[in-house]
């Protein structure tokens, strides 16, 4: 029998469509972690290809498996497009194997993005834990062009240690686009002269705001996270200008394995970039 | 569409002597016939090449946590309810390989699954597994990306639907609104009378595969004999589940204390949702030949009991039975119907019958209403 | 520097926000303000201090002590924020050692003033150990989110499987 949702389905997309991607470039980042240049060998495939901040793509090595690595520069590079991989287990490992040259798969670009159109006439504050700033790199770039539209623009970013700042060349660029830069760092010791403590104690200090109309936007472990919203939210904030980007299991990134739900939600597809209200019921709820 | 205006009009039957011309036409339109048929121990859904594949003279008995088969008193061949398959094995296979990776010329090529899955014909799907199978096609069809292997079975299958004359302790699907009666989503729909079947038509291809069986216009007698046995599936069912206000009510409660009393009961072995027939979550395994130079891409059915399924460097999310029975009926019950708009459960029982511990939805459902727990069975 | 001075500068304090204004005046008697030049030292962990600090201006770091790991630098502090609670709370022993990081500008108050007025009038107290209590709590959440080493095995966004709720008591 044929129903009636075979129409929709007849112009459905390909989950598991994979690009042939080449490594352009290995950029050594910080301790365990490399940013990876990425252009479609296939160049009709990569002149079609189109994503927007806080996108991620699925990258693929066969026979160690895919994971999702959010794509870290808001435009390609000359060709290429920037991905910055933390090595965490099996596949990220398998990664640092690669050779500038070798090949592996890409699909995507999978998810939503941030809210970058309503940050437009307002404050904007970047929130960022460790390699969660790799998912903002993409919203500084946007946030640097057309700066005037944006009002007073800051970063907080948490890191580990001085040593494990990541993107740490780029600090002055940003600065001298008009973007604050404040970092922070868990563990330090008295020759670093900048800050020491977690980034929501940024969050708390900075004057340079309108809160109530500013727009947050979060990125790092779930913990920070909710710590910063609750830190956001007694700092005026709303509710409906909160956003994060979460992270769950996931097998496909286009909402049809069913491993990174949360309530209603597929992370995968109605994320990773959330607005914090509409996930807010399920954020609080242990283990959910 | 066929254009009757009465429900039963341009109902036909069809004799049993006349049955396997049925089997034979399909074959020869080139179809797999997958029907019901006795292995052993359960009656589940395998390949029919004659009538004699079909479970003539067998029934089975339901209860939370057992199941078992029984020789009926006399020879129907769809005389039962519904086993451990379901559909889905078909139209969702586990484990199918999605996609495939080669290294030539030192650069790897990627390729999308080459499934060639022959044409079904499925026989003898109830109106529970219609109702599932509509939700399946919610999930994997009418989403922005569409699953291939779903696609590519799901829109060459036909739907030989057989109505329930009988029903289990652990059926439920009134309440959901999904039967027991075969009202539409197949081709043809029969109604068992001992002697032959009064076969409804859906949709043109079925009534195309009709005109080619030598079948007659049904007599008022098999109408009401069809229309009585119909009945008899619906008095039976004794099981119910409230679903006013029920995405709300699960998604407002959970904290409830019942999640813990359940989770002391839930081995957490995924039974119930292996035997769901909505249940559609996947993993992907890596599978190299030696060289590692081609790679298979092998999904398999996954559960949101296993514990790995919310792995994530650092840890699992739902670390717990608690949390993970939890998503399981918050799933089915609440957040499936803000995914798809409609509920993840058809009523169809197999997750109470094949549950190790009993454990039945229905139950947890009223005990998180607040409702007295109705004791094991009965009601 | 007159106290209209210090009261303005206490009134424009995120610590004493929402604090009644007679609150504030009863402070500022108790109060003056200070200049820190960078790289200067506040006061040295270990020694007694009698002094609390509310930070108007800069950034203050809090540095221990490590036996073979030397200075540990804890925690820096900024405009709002309060320095060296244990004048007032503990017995005027300093638990780390405060240095300015850049030139700052800090409200000193006197802790035994400070502690006489919260003993002569409850509602004072009340008002001036609930900031303090505030303050605490909020410097030992972060204190432990720093515990939990979020970035150390874990990429960001990774489940930690702690559960840690904000506003948490001790
Ligand atoms: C939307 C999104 C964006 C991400 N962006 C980045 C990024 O830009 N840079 C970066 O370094 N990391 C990022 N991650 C995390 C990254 O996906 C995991 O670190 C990675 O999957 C670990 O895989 P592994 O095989 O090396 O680890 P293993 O521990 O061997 O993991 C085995 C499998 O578990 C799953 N898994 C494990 N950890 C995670 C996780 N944290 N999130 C999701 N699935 C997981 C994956 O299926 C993985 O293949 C992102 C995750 C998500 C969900
Ligand atoms: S949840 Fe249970 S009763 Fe509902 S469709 Fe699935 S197996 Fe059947
Ligand atoms: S509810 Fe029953 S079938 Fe499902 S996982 Fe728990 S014990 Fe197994």
């Amino acid at each position: 029998m044929r129903d009636a949702s075979r129409s929709a389905a007849a112009a459905g997309l390909r989950p598991w469509r994979t690009h042939t991607v080449r490594v352009r470039e290995i950029l050594a980042e910080v301790e365990g972690v490399a940013t990876y240049d990425l252009a479609f060998r296939d160049e009709s495939a990569g002149a079609a290809y189109r994503f927007a901040p806080g996108q991620f793509n699925m990258l693929y090595l066969p026979g160690a498996g895919e994971c999702a690595i959010s794509i870290s520069e808001d435009r390609a590079t000359s060709a290429g497009y920037r991905h910055t991989v933390r090595v965490a287990g099996n596949v990220t490992k398998t990664l640092t194997g690669l050779r500038p040259g070798d090949t592996l798969g890409l699909r995507g670009p999978f998810g939503t993005s941030w809210p970058i159109t309503d940050c437009i006439g307002r404050d904007v504050v970047l929130v960022a834990g460790g390699i969660g700033l790799a998912p903002l790199r993409p919203a500084i770039g946007s946030l640097m062009r057309n700066a005037r539209q944006f009002g007073r623009r800051h970063l907080l970013y948490g890191a580990r240690s001085p040593e494990s700042l990541l993107y740490w060349r780029q600090y002055e660029e940003w600065s001298q686009a008009g973007i604050r830069v404040h970092t922070t760092v868990d563990r330090a010791d008295s020759r670093w002269t900048g800050h020491v403590g977690v980034a929501t104690l940024l969050l708390e200090r900075l004057d340079a705001i309108d809160a109530r109309n500013a727009v947050l936007m979060c990125c790092g472990p779930e913990v920070m996270m909710r710590f910063t919203i609750a830190a956001a939210l007694n700092r005026g904030f709303a509710p409906d200008r909160i956003w994060v980007s979460l992270e769950r299991n996931m097998q496909c990134g286009v909402g049809l394995c069913g491993h990174c739900q949360m309530g209603g939600e597929f992370v995968c597809r109605d994320g990773p970039v959330f607005r914090y209200d509409r996930v807010a019921p399920f954020l609080d709820v242990e283990a959910f | 569409m066929n254009g009757h205006s009465g429900a039963d009009a341009g109902q036909r039957f069809l004799h049993k002597d006349r049955f396997p011309c049925l089997l034979e036409q399909l074959e020869a339109m080139g179809y797999s016939v997958i029907g019901p048929t006795l292995d052993q121990h359960a009656i589940v859904y395998d390949r029919i090449r004659s009538v004699d594949d079909l479970p003539r003279g067998w029934t089975d008995e339901q209860q939370p946590g057992s199941y078992r088969v029984r020789r009926r008193t006399d020879d129907a061949w769809f005389g039962y309810v519904v086993g451990p398959h379901s559909w889905k094995g078909y139209l969702f296979p586990t484990p199918v390989v999605i996609a495939r990776a080669a290294r030539e010329g030192g650069d790897w090529e990627f390729k999308e699954a080459d499934d060639a899955p022959p044409k079904f014909a499925f026989l003898g799907v109830r109106a529970c597994e219609i109702a599932a199978i509509r939700v399946q096609d919610r999930v994997f069809l009418a989403e922005s990306y569409v699953d291939p292997i779903y696609e590519g079975r799901r829109t060459r299958a036909l739907i030989v639907a057989v109505n329930c004359e009988q029903a289990a302790s652990t059926c439920f699907c009134p309440s959901m609104g999904t039967g027991p009666r075969c009202t539409s989503g197949f081709d043809l729909a029969l109604t068992e009378l001992s002697d032959g079947f009064v076969v409804e038509v859906g949709t043109a291809e079925g009534a195309a595969l009709l005109a080619t069986l030598d079948s007659s216009e049904a007599s008022i007698s098999q109408l009401r004999a069809a229309q009585a046995a119909r009945r008899s599936a619906s008095e039976q069912i004794e099981r119910s589940l409230d679903t006013r206000g029920l995405r709300d009510l699960l998604m407002d409660n959970l904290e409830h204390p019942r999640w813990d009393e359940t989770a002391s009961r839930c081995l957490s072995c995924a039974n119930c949702t292996m035997v769901c027939p909505t249940c559609f979550c996947g993993s992907v395994e890596e599978v190299s030949d030696l060289a590692g130079g081609r790679v298979e891409r092998r999904r398999r059915w996954d559960s949101c009991f296993n514990i790995d399924f919310s792995y994530m460097n650092g840890g699992h999310v739902r670390d717990s039975i608690r949390s993970r029975y939890r998503q399981w009926l918050t799933h089915k019950l609440a957040s499936w119907n803000d995914q798809f708009g409609t509920s993840g459960c058809v009523g169809c029982g197999r997750c109470i019958t094949w549950c190790p511990s009993g454990i039945d939805l229905t139950e947890e459902v009223l005990a998180i209403r607040g409702d007295a727990p109705v004791s094991e069975g009965s009601s | 520097m007159d106290v209209e001075h210090v009261r303005y500068a206490l009134e424009e304090l995120r610590f004493l926000a929402e604090v009644p204004s007679e609150v504030i005046a009863r402070l500022a008697d108790a109060a003056s303000l200070q200049r820190a030049a960078s790289g200067s030292v506040i006061f040295r962990e270990g020694t007694r201090n009698a002094n609390l600090y509310l930070l108007r201006k800069g950034k203050v770091a809090l540095d221990m002590k490590v036996p073979g790991r030397g200075s540990v630098r804890i925690l820096t502090l900024g405009p709002g924020e309060m320095i060296g609670w244990s004048a007032l709370l503990g017995e005027g022993k300093m638990t780390a050692g405060a240095v300015a990081l850049d030139d700052s500008e800090l409200v000193v108050i006197d802790s035994h003033g400070l502690l006489r007025l919260c003993e002569s009038d409850h509602h004072f107290g009340f008002q001036i150990m609930r900031r303090m209590a505030a303050a605490l709590a909020q410097r030992l959440v972060a204190t432990r989110l720093q515990l939990l080493d979020l970035f150390a095995d874990l990429p960001a966004g990774a489940a930690a499987p702690v559960r840690l709720e904000p506003g948490d008591g001790p």
